[in-house]
Formats: structure tokens, C-alpha cells, sequence
């Protein structure tokens, strides 16, 4: 221990140390020179020699290799950016893609102490459900010994003053800001004193973005009184910009939970059942208890509270629990994607890094005789590759902070881009920086490694080397390629073929909730469609339970044919199709009465059951039986296009949810002015939304357009790469046969003999790479297939798109540099060396 | 002059042992060894320094400047209570060492 605080002594003072060490030695000197003593030695060296006790000559050095790795990239700032280009490309990507993953997943929420907060959900054998009924939570709050604070969320839509548009709202139990440590930018939060009390005045916290965006900013807000749903209510104080909330979204007002029922008449906090209001629920965990410990206790609550509600909480209720401080707390099923998107950004450095490597090869030439003498004068083959792994370290570390630069300003752009919250932030914390590093050493490895080795032992003349680093070059980057090519080419056959239903002339109308019983909804919808109906203009009506391009579905995932499909399940009434333009093709449509009988798509028929007549057929185990088939429409994700559909007749107790759907003769814009005032006037306590599908379906086009651009984005950077790579080889091909060239030009060769000759070595790597590419491709669209649905097995355009796109590419890429081998002269080219 | 290539360890053991008479300056050291060995080992720049550096380095001698006989500044080396008993430890294993082959050598 004393030994290295005095070598760090040694190091810290080594100037000084040095200095005495040369005083001595020259004292040594003089007095064997008095004794006549000539003998002398090389002092430099034995003063290097005697240093090197200290232990720290490595220092100096990699001090000297990397002032000399400094010098020589300066002296050559083309291939010097180039790359570090390449190298900020590939690092960046991963570490923009895991940035944005610790941003979302990894990192806790910027609230107090996030690591105790647990999320809870319902579980019993057979039922699961993300919500509770409020009494259930309340219930949960008051006995508890475990959990010292219990959290609940309703979310919500209120109107605020004479708007139309309803707000996202969040009903909050009182201790919902002061136990995540949330401050108010103005005013006061919501407080279990003063909010939770029965008969408290009705009050609204404003989120920092509504406070912006509506009140525009206005500093003396707090005290004044606005209308939520028409109903007076103060607000009380401002959230401030860096709160986060339990979710990505903070929320937009705030309002303590009890005062539901002022804002929403008919709404009972203490109701269990349908009827019941719908909280997600967090606990802070006390301190000294287990998740698993609090998990029990609920447990045993949960059952005490059955014995009371036998028919509201279910038998066996479990509570399990995950981690409630983070974004999105990532699940099993969404692995495979992760898994997919990581090997994608890996397959990216790779080609960078391949590519870098055989840069750096092509330079070994240019240096043959600079490492010649090195050797020459007595450095090792291990001195050599120090001094080559000295420069690309430096490449690397240069690489890395341009990558790092690039992956902030990509996830900057994103938050930006895509209006995600404000209080992400994209400044690289040590997870990141660390995961950046380490991606940093692998790219070390792959792309330095094996070219400083060859360089050293002067065998880069041995051509195998190269063209392994081809064949693995020209693959990645054909994979890249032929599977973003695969992507486009399946998001715009969704896209452009139509979606098999009218979208141009309908309007949907979602009346919100507000009835609470079948009855109730009935006579509402029965008057709605009875005043719309007087509308002129109005072809056709129908409702459904899940609106088209809407944001309900109902998916059951399933595999037909060895692939995996989504089945699409909607609740319909008899005129859904013929408002939709969705032909019926055999047997009928639903009509009413119908209990067991459902409606297949075309495909859906054709995949279960090839070759036969649908009609009759049992379904989903015997429950259902059908009795039609109708055209395919995608209604709800349209670039899914191996997506298929199952209409069953909407029964009575779903009345209360149906979204009524409107065809107009012309365009829809017009009636819906209309359309809105008529929906309001028959309840006003209810506030109806209106889409136009019109505008819904050119969303989902312009997500599935980003998307895309995203991919190409991908693979116009592989073959970017993979052209770079090429010319740097062709151009050290070139440069290493100059005398070759020079000869077979003065003996009369032609150009295109000249050309054959660079080029010859470059043809079999080239396709081998192809033709690993193109298996490689397959392979990977193979489970790409189970997770992107409408992406085809084999898809000739892409394929053969791919390959012809990358051999032009990388056949002017060899060519160009390859002309330089026909202007050499022949009498300078004979001189040369 | 016969010129003895001598292990790194022995050097060190002898540099310890001249200095337990007093402080030296390095060639004084280098000088010392030479008479006491009747002229025999002649120690060399390059062994001497790298040994000495290494001996201040594990705190068995201290270094504090002086004046030389000529009248020029100079580093002498003292030994420290560590050095003294790294010595005898020292000079015990080469004992014993010495010891055993001497046996073997007189006996086989």
C-alpha cells in the first residue's frame, strides 16, 4: 500500500524526480571520468531504465503513442472524419436507440423516492384487470399496515368553459402530489387536509402545459374560478414544468376524486358493480416490508372485502404488483421487439465497423514503409500493435463522443418531434455513457483488432483477410437493406390499397360515457338517430362497439397458417355493413335477433377453412356460428394487412358504449356542425366526440409514412456504408498494384483488362456476400413476420429491389476509384519505390 | 576487469549492506562494492540506479541531498528501519541458501 502511494508519488512528481535522477547520473559520470573511466553509456536510455522502477513507463509511453497518433490522423483529416463519421454513425444509432429505452423504461420517474412506489392490478384465476373500483382502493387505504400512502387515478374528459373539445383529467386522491414530492410552479397542489373533506370545495390543480397552452401563462391564475363540464370550480394552483406524474403524461388538470360527482351528475363514488368509478392504484411501500409482504396483505384484505361485495371482488383476489416508479415497465411479450430493434442497431455498428477496418487495412499500405523501419530500429511486433491500437483507441474515443453528440441531438429531436413530455431528458446520464463506452470498446475490437495484426506482421498483402471483410460488409449491409426494403414495400401495399371500407363520407360519433344502464342508452341513441335521421344529406347510420380507426379494439391473436394474425372483433348492428360499404359476399348479413351468429371476413373464411363453405361453421370453440362472409376491411389498424375481421350483432348491455357511425352523400365536413349541436341538445350532461374518418385514416397514413422513412433512413445508411467501404478498398487495391498497372500498360494492356485486374478480386467476395445477405434477410424477415404483421415471406420486388440497388450502388462505388488505376503513368509508376 | 553479471536481488542485498555503515552517494555505493570486493564486481550505471530507485521505491533507504567531496550537490542514501530489517532477512535466506549449496557442493 505505501509502495504505491509512493509510485503515485513518483508519478505525480515525475519531472522533478527525473530531473534529480539525470543530476545524479551526471555526477556518477564526472567522478568516473576523473578516474579515467570513459566508459559511456547511452544516458537517456539507462535513465529510462532506472524510471522504470517506478512502474509508470507505460504512461509515457502511451503519452508518446498517442501524440504521434494525433500527428498522423491530422495529417490526413480525410480518412480522419471519415471515420469518425463512420464510427459516430454506428455508435450513435445504438446509443440514441438505448437512450431513448433508459429514458422510457430504465430510469426511474423524477418523483420522490420511486424505488418503494408499487403499481397494483387485479388478478384471480381466470379475470385480470389493470383497474379497481374506488371503494376498493379506498378499502385497501384505510387497512393497510404495509403500504404507508395509497394512490389512485381516474382518468378522465372535462370541458373547460364555453369549449367544446374535453380535456384529459385526471381524478386524483388528495395525497397524490405531496407523496411524489410534486411542487406547484403557482399556488397550491391538492392536500389531504383541504381537499379530501366531505363538502370541500370544488378545485383544480392546472398541469404547467394547460397553464401555457390555455391560460397563456397567466401569472395571477390562481384564485379564479372556471367552468369544468358548466360547473364552477377555482383554481387553487399550477403544477410546475419538471412534474412527471405516474405515466408519460402529466396530467392536464387535476381534481380531487371526490368531487366526480359534482363534475359528472349520476356518478357515485361509493358504487361497486358497472356503476363503479374506475382508478388505477399505486402504494408507497413502508419501509422494512417486501413487495411479495404487501402483496400478501392485500390478499387477505381482499378477501375480507369479498365476504361483503361477493359479487364485485372476485373469489381468490390476488393484488400482484410491479415497480410503480417508471414510464413503462417493460413486458414479456414485448422482448421479441426489443431483441429485434437491438439486432438491427448492432448490425449497423457492425457494418460501420467492418467497413472502418478495412479503411484502415487499405492505409497499412500507405505505411508499409514507415512500419518497415519501425521494425528496423527494433520495435516488436507487440510495440507495433500498441502503437496501431493507440491510434484506433483514439479513433474510437473520437467516434464516441461524436456519437454521443449525435445520439443527444437525435433523442432531442425526437422529444421535440414527436411532443413527448418535457420532463424527459435526453442529457446522457452514467447508464448511457457506460453502455456508450462499452459499445465504444466492442467497435475497438471489431474494427481494430485483426487490421492492427496484420499491419503489424506486414502481411496485409495476404488478400483473404480483405475479402472476408467484403463478403461480411457486403451481408450486413444486404440484410439492412432487403429487410427495410421488405418493410416499405409492406407499409405502403397496406397503405395504398384501400382499406376495404368507406372512410371518405363517414363521420363517427361517440356519445362518452353518461348512461348508465342498457335502458338509459337505448332511448339515447334511439332519439339521436331519430333527429340525425331528419338531417338532409344522411345515406346511411349504424352503430359499433369498437369505432372504425378509433382507439378501442378488440384483438385476439391467433396463428393461421403458420402465421400470426390478429383477429379484429367488432359488436355491430344489422346496417353496420351497408353503412360501411363492406360487400357481403355469401350467406348474410347479421340481422336482428342474433345470438351465436357472426360475420367473417374473406380472409379470416379462407384461412381457417381453405377450399370449403364457410357458411355453417363453428368458431372460437363452438360459441359462434357463421352466417356470412363480407369483404375485408381493416378497420382498425390499416397498415396491418394480415389483419382480418369477425362481426358479432351488438347485444343490450354493450348499448352504452356503441359510437354511432354516420354516411353522408357528400362530403362530411359540412354536416358536422349539425351533427354536434343535435348530440349535445338531447343530454347536456354528456359531451359527444366527432371524427372524421376521413381525417383518422390520413393519421394513421402519416404514422405509417414516418415509419417508413425511419427504415429507409436505416438502410440508405447501410449502403452508404457499405459503398464507403468498397471505395476505400478498391482505392487500396489500386495504390498496392500502381507497379503492377504501370507494367501491363507500358506492354499495351487495355483499360478494360486494367480494370478486370482491380476488379477480378472483388467479384467472388462480393457475391458471396450477396448470397449471405439475401439467407441472412430471409431468416431475419422470417420473425420480423411474427411481430410485424403484412410483412410478406417473399417478396420478390424487395428482394430483387435490394440486390439491384446495392449492386449499382457498390459497382460505382468500386469503379470510380478504380478509374484512378487507368490514369497512372507507366514510366511514374515504374519509377515508383 | 572481470566483469560479473550479478543478479538484480544480490545487488540490492549488497547496496543494503554498505549503506548500514553509513550514507552514501550512488557512486560512492558503486565504488564501495568495487573495493570491498577486491576489485571483482565493477557495478554499473544502468544495474546501480534502476536498484537504487527501486530500493527508495519500497522504503528501505531514504534519499536526502548533500555535498560530494568535490563540492558538488548529491542524493545520499540512508538506510531506514525497513531497510535494515529487510537486510537481515535478506541476509539470512542467502546464509541459508549459500549454506546448502555449499554442502552440496563439498559432500556430492
Amino acid at each position: 500500500m505505501k509502495n504505491l502511494l509512493r509510485r503515485l508519488r513518483y508519478l505525480l512528481n515525475r519531472r522533478r524526480f527525473d530531473q534529480e535522477l539525470a543530476n545524479e547520473m551526471e555526477f556518477h559520470r564526472e567522478m568516473a571520468a576523473r578516474e579515467g573511466n570513459q566508459n559511456f553509456g547511452n544516458t537517456l536510455r539507462l535513465r529510462e531504465e532506472a524510471r522504470d522502477e517506478w512502474g509508470w513507463l507505460w504512461i509515457d509511453n502511451l503519452l508518446q503513442d498517442l501524440r504521434y497518433a494525433v500527428r498522423l490522423l491530422r495529417h490526413s483529416p480525410g480518412f480522419t472524419l471519415t471515420a469518425i463519421a463512420m464510427l459516430a454513425l454506428g455508435i450513435g444509432i445504438n446509443v440514441a436507440a438505448f437512450g431513448y429505452f433508459n429514458l422510457l423504461v430504465l430510469r426511474p420517474l423524477p418523483v420522490r423516492d420511486p424505488a418503494s412506489l408499487l403499481q397494483f392490478e387485479r388478478a384471480s384465476p381466470g379475470n385480470f384487470a389493470d383497474n379497481f373500483a374506488y371503494p376498493e382502493v379506498a378499502f385497501y387505504a384505510e387497512h393497510s399496515k404495509t403500504l404507508s400512502a395509497v394512490l389512485a387515478n381516474s382518468v378522465g374528459r372535462l370541458t373547460v368553459g364555453p369549449e367544446e373539445e374535453p380535456m384529459n383529467t385526471s381524478f386524483l386522491t388528495a395525497n397524490f402530489f405531496s407523496e411524489l414530492g410534486a411542487v406547484p410552479k403557482l399556488g397550491r397542489l391538492l392536500s389531504p387536509a383541504l381537499d379530501d373533506a366531505p363538502g370541500a370545495a370544488p378545485v383544480v390543480v392546472l398541469g404547467y402545459g394547460t397553464w401555457r397552452s390555455r391560460f397563456g401563462a397567466d401569472p395571477s391564475i390562481v384564485g379564479k374560478t372556471i367552468l369544468l363540464n358548466k360547473k364552477p370550480a377555482t383554481i387553487v394552483g399550477v403544477l410546475s414544468d419538471g412534474f412527471s406524474g405516474l405515466g408519460l403524461e402529466p396530467p392536464a388538470l387535476s381534481v380531487p376524486i371526490v368531487q366526480i360527482p359534482y363534475f359528472e351528475a349520476g356518478q357515485d363514488l361509493s358504487a361497486f358493480s358497472e356503476k363503479s368509478i374506475n382508478v388505477q392504484m399505486w402504494g408507497r411501500l413502508r419501509s422494512g416490508f417486501t413487495p411479495a409482504i404487501a402483496e400478501q396483505e392485500l390478499a387477505s384484505l381482499a378477501a375480507q372485502l369479498h365476504l361483503q361485495h361477493p359479487k364485485d371482488v372476485w373469489e381468490k383476489e390476488t393484488l400482484p404488483s410491479r415497480p410503480g416508479g417508471f414510464a413503462i415497465t417493460v413486458r414479456a411479450e414485448m422482448y421479441p421487439v426489443l431483441a429485434l430493434a437491438s439486432a438491427l442497431c448492432i448490425l449497423i455498428l457492425v457494418a460501420a465497423c467492418v467497413t472502418l477496418g478495412g479503411l484502415l487495412l487499405a492505409r497499412g499500405v500507405a505505411r508499409e514503409r514507415e512500419f518497415s523501419i519501425r521494425s528496423a530500429v527494433g520495435a516488436g511486433r507487440g510495440r507495433l500493435i500498441r502503437q496501431l491500437l493507440t491510434e484506433s483507441l483514439l479513433l474510437a474515443f473520437l467516434g464516441l463522443l461524436a456519437g454521443l453528440l449525435a445520439a443527444y441531438l437525435a433523442l432531442r429531436g425526437l422529444i421535440l418531434w414527436a411532443d413527448l413530455p418535457a420532463w424527459l431528458n435526453p442529457m446522457p446520464d452514467g447508464r448511457v455513457i457506460l453502455f456508450a463506452s462499452a459499445i465504444g470498446v466492442a467497435a475497438v475490437i471489431l474494427f481494430a483488432l485483426t487490421p492492427a495484426w496484420h499491419v503489424a506482421r506486414q502481411r496485409y498483402r495476404t488478400t483473404t483477410m480483405r475479402q472476408i471483410l467484403i463478403a461480411a460488409q457486403v451481408a450486413t449491409s444486404c440484410v439492412l437493406l432487403i429487410v427495410s426494403g421488405l418493410l416499405i414495400r409492406a407499409l405502403n401495399q397496406a397503405m395504398s390499397t384501400s382499406p376495404g371500407f368507406e372512410y371518405q363520407r363517414v363521420i363517427a360519433l361517440d356519445p362518452g360515457p353518461g348512461a348508465a344502464s342498457p335502458k338509459e342508452a337505448r332511448a339515447y341513441l334511439d332519439t339521436l338517430r331519430a333527429r340525425l335521421a331528419n338531417l338532409p344529406g344522411i345515406v346511411s347510420m349504424s352503430m359499433a362497439s369498437n369505432p372504425p380507426l378509433g382507439n378501442r379494439w378488440t384483438v385476439f391473436k391467433t396463428r393461421l397458417d403458420g402465421k400470426a394474425v390478429n383477429i379484429h372483433f367488432n359488436n355491430v348492428d344489422p346496417l353496420f355493413f351497408q353503412t360501411m360499404s363492406i360487400p357481403v359476399l355469401r350467406g348474410r348479413a347479421l340481422a336482428r335477433g342474433d345470438k351465436r351468429e357472426i360475420v367473417v371476413s374473406e380472409s379470416l373464411a379462407r384461412a381457417q377453412w381453405p377450399g370449403e363453405n364457410p357458411i355453417g361453421k363453428q368458431f372460437s370453440d363452438g360459441k359462434d356460428i357463421v352466417v356470412g362472409v363480407v369483404g375485408n376491411a381493416r378497420l382498425v389498424s390499416p397498415e396491418d394487412s394480415d389483419a382480418v375481421e369477425a362481426y358479432r350483432l351488438a347485444q343490450d348491455d354493450l348499448l352504452p358504449s356503441m359510437v354511432v357511425l354516420v354516411r353522408t352523400a357528400g362530403p362530411a365536413e359540412p354536416l358536422v356542425p349539425a351533427i354536434a349541436a343535435i348530440s349535445k341538445s338531447i343530454d347536456p350532461r354528456r359531451f359527444p366526440e366527432i371524427h372524421l374518418l376521413r381525417i383518422s385514416f390520413n393519421q394513421k397514413v402519416a404514422q405509417a409514412r414516418n415509419t417508413a422513412l425511419t427504415v429507409s433512413v436505416l438502410g440508405a445508411v447501410a449502403l452508404l456504408l457499405a459503398c464507403l467501404g468498397i471505395v476505400g478498398l478498391v482505392t487500396y487495391a489500386v495504390s498496392q498494384r500502381t507497379k503492377e498497372i504501370g507494367i501491363r500498360m507500358a506492354l499495351g494492356a487495355q483499360p478494360s483488362q486494367v480494370l478486370s485486374v482491380v476488379l477480378r478480386q472483388f467479384a467472388s467476395p462480393i457475391v458471396i456476400g450477396l448470397l449471405v445477405g439475401i439467407g441472412g434477410a430471409a431468416a431475419l424477415s422470417q420473425i420480423l413476420r411474427g411481430q410485424l404483421y403484412g410483412l410478406s415471406n417473399f417478396d420478390p420486388a424487395a428482394y430483387t429491389g435490394a440486390v439491384l440497388a446495392f449492386a449499382i450502388a457498390s459497382g460505382l462505388a468500386a469503379l470510380l476509384p478504380a478509374r484512378r488505376a487507368l490514369l497512372v503513368d507507366p514510366m511514374l509508376a515504374l519509377r515508383y519505390e | 576487469m572481470p566483469n560479473m553479471d550479478m543478479p538484480s536481488g544480490a545487488l540490492v542485498l549488497l547496496i543494503l549492506r554498505v549503506l548500514r555503515s553509513g550514507t552514501l552517494h550512488g557512486y560512492a555505493i558503486a565504488q564501495r562494492i568495487h573495493c570491498l570486493s577486491s576489485e571483482v564486481l565493477k557495478i554499473e550505471e544502468g544495474a546501480l540506479y534502476p536498484a537504487l530507485q527501486r530500493i527508495l521505491l519500497n522504503g528501505w533507504a531514504t534519499a536526502e541531498w548533500g555535498i560530494s567531496e568535490t563540492n558538488r550537490k548529491v542524493r545520499f542514501y540512508r538506510l531506514t528501519p525497513a531497510g535494515r530489517k529487510q537486510l537481515e532477512s535478506q541476509l539470512a535466506d542467502y546464509e541459508r541458501v549459500h549454506g546448502a549449496i555449499q554442502s552440496v557442493l563439498r559432500t556430492a
